[in-house]
């Protein structure tokens, strides 16, 4: 906790945060057609999508956590970047999970690479769920080698 | 010489029609003019409804999209109760079989059950019995055949027409009028009017959407 109040306590990295979090819901919530801007901006969580609808905040949540933090760590105290494959590898992996499926990514994709596109488009809907959950995996390991990494280092640092 | 020219001619036009009707020899109902709006419709499903409704509803979906499985139970019962129960529009569902090698075979298979003119009972039939995995085998051709024995269909009519793939270019015939209408993605809806005017939805939007666009359309 107090890791977390050592890097957010200054306001650059709140502010990344904050953009990070509202960004990547709101891109997802519109890839996985949660939200539509067309012909109406509307909301909808139909029944039996609360779980992906859980996971899409959750995952938001991570990111926007563990990325600040591990570039608070680059710049102050001026570690290795190798460190912060994780939170963006989790963060991208479990976006891409569900922006396929049969909305306009996963109709650009199948268009632009015929029958291999159609394979990797089914896959990544097909274990939607697992992926997320595997990308939430990253992430919470992601975080607590990064809270790890901080404490250690701003021991040392001292 | 002139004879010589239209014995020609009638030849030319008559290897043409029977390329034709090679290619959609089945449905004695088709009618290939049908057209709503820029769509043209002669190769998508029965209409829905009240054929001369104000309102039509063009449908373009995939039997294997999770999100047209959302917009079946979540939005269209109640477009089904306000708008096509009472006339005031109908429906046309046309293929966009884009997702996987199940998604022609079960096109294809409303086609064949509308032969026996099940067409919209089959298509409801699949829409209640999918899986989300694509292509992971619950509409295989062996399940196709279930369905189509679990509705009281002709079964071995049924499997006849599905094993000789008579359907798979009015199945891609309809995807490909999907695509050239602009449609990116399933679920994808033309509100068309009955002077050809048309509005998009794009995805599985919620009933207030399609609610406010019938409306202004009416």
């Amino acid at each position: 906790m107090q890791t977390i109040k050592m890097v957010f306590s200054n306001p650059r990295y709140l502010l990344l945060a904050c953009a990070l979090f509202s960004s990547m819901l709101v891109g997802l919530l519109i890839l996985s057609e949660f939200i539509f801007l067309e012909p109406y901006v509307v909301s909808h969580l139909p029944p039996g999508t609360e779980l992906g609808f859980s996971l899409i905040v959750l995952l938001c949540l991570l990111s926007a956590l563990v990325i600040p933090m591990n570039i608070y760590r680059i710049n102050i105290l001026k570690s290795s970047k190798q460190k912060m494959g994780g939170g963006i590898f989790g963060s991208f992996v479990g976006a891409i999970a569900g922006a396929c499926s049969c909305g306009p990514v996963g109709f650009a994709v199948i268009s632009t690479f015929g029958s291999v596109g159609a394979t990797a488009t089914a896959f990544l809907t097909n274990y939607e769920t697992p992926i997320r959950v595997v990308a939430i995996g990253i992430l919470v390991v992601s975080y607590f080698t990064t809270v790890r990494s901080l404490k250690i280092e701003c021991r040392l640092g001292d | 010489m002139v004879a010589k020219w239209i014995l020609i001619g009638l030849v030319v036009i008559a290897v043409i029609a029977g390329a034709a009707l090679a290619a959609f020899p089945q449905d004695p109902n088709l009618d290939p003019t049908r057209q709503h709006g820029d769509i043209s419709t002669a190769f998508g499903s029965p209409i829905l409804g009240n054929p001369d409704a104000p309102l039509t509803i063009v449908e373009f979906g995939d039997y294997q999209c999770h999100q047209c499985y959302n917009w079946f139970h979540n939005t269209k019962p109640a477009i089904t109760r306000d708008y096509i129960d009472t006339g005031k529009a109908n429906l046309v569902f046309v293929d966009l079989a884009i997702l996987g090698k199940d998604s022609l075979t079960a096109a294809q298979a409303t086609h064949c059950a509308n032969d026996q003119e099940k067409y919209w009972e089959y298509h409801d039939f699949l829409y209640n019995s999918q899986n989300p995995t694509i292509d992971g085998g619950w509409a295989s051709r062996e399940n196709l055949v279930g369905f189509a024995s679990e509705l009281g269909l002709d079964v071995d009519l049924f499997k006849s027409c599905l094993e000789s793939n008579k359907y798979s270019d009015r199945v891609r015939s309809n995807t490909n009028e999907g695509k050239s209408n602009g449609v990116a993605g399933t679920p994808g809806f033309f509100i068309v009017n009955s002077d050809g005017q048309s509005d998009l939805i794009s995805g599985a939007q919620p009933y207030i959407v399609f609610k406010h666009i019938l409306d202004d359309m009416i």
